[in-house]
């Protein structure tokens, strides 16, 4: 059966309430913070999760948020901060991501190394990625 | 000042910046979108029948995620 091209559930199911996915996004992500970096099993479990996510983002098999249609004339204030960023990242890529010029991630990487600072970041990126899910 | 110090004082504005602009957004009235609804706009776009929105942020978002924990 086809599924419809959109579905806006204001009263989410019960696998969507956040007593469900949280715990089950905390488990994976303290599965994934034990995982070093540049090793086969890290890079197939982000890639694994990642995929199942968005394969559960595009086929419309989980309830959506209503999205207001409507565009906002303060949207423009968002290009203030991205701006900076792309800038600062850009330059220091550039000039060869090195101690002198970091990237972002140089600077991230060294707090990326204890496992449960990793393992919070990973509970970040996967709540934000699930937030996505839902829109 | 170091060179290194300056790159730290960019992305320590521009993390500041998007606190402060999400801070703002939330207030009430405010004719500033979150950055959720920033998305979600993004992610509503589409070409036919292509959902080249909702494609973009998530391979970004899948990218990002690959990039910090796994390589």
């Amino acid at each position: 059966m086809e599924q419809p091209s959109e579905i806006a559930a204001e009263v989410p199911r019960a696998r969507d309430r956040s007593m469900v996915s949280l715990p089950i996004l905390a488990f994976l992500s303290l599965v994934g913070g034990q995982l070093p970096s540049f090793s086969l099993s890290a890079n197939l479990y982000t890639l694994g999760i990642g995929g199942a996510l968005v394969w559960l983002g595009l086929s419309n098999r989980v309830p959506r948020r209503p999205v207001a249609r409507r565009f906002w004339p303060g949207a423009a204030w968002w290009l203030l901060p991205v701006t900076v960023f792309a800038v600062v990242e850009g330059t220091t890529f550039l000039l060869g991501s090195s101690r002198n010029y970091p990237t972002f991630s140089l600077l991230a990487d060294p707090m990326l190394e204890p496992e449960l600072a990793r393992s919070a970041v990973y509970f970040g990126w996967l709540a934000a990625f699930w937030a996505l899910v839902r829109r | 000042m170091s060179t290194r110090l300056l790159a730290i004082g960019g992305f320590a504005v521009a993390l500041l910046l998007f606190a402060a602009v999400e801070w703002c957004a939330r207030r009430e009235g405010s004719r500033i979108p979150t950055f959720g609804e920033v998305c979600a706009y993004v992610m509503r776009y589409e070409v036919g029948q292509v959902p080249v929105g909702r494609i973009g942020v998530f391979g970004f978002w899948w990218w990002l995620g690959w990039h910090f924990f796994a390589r």
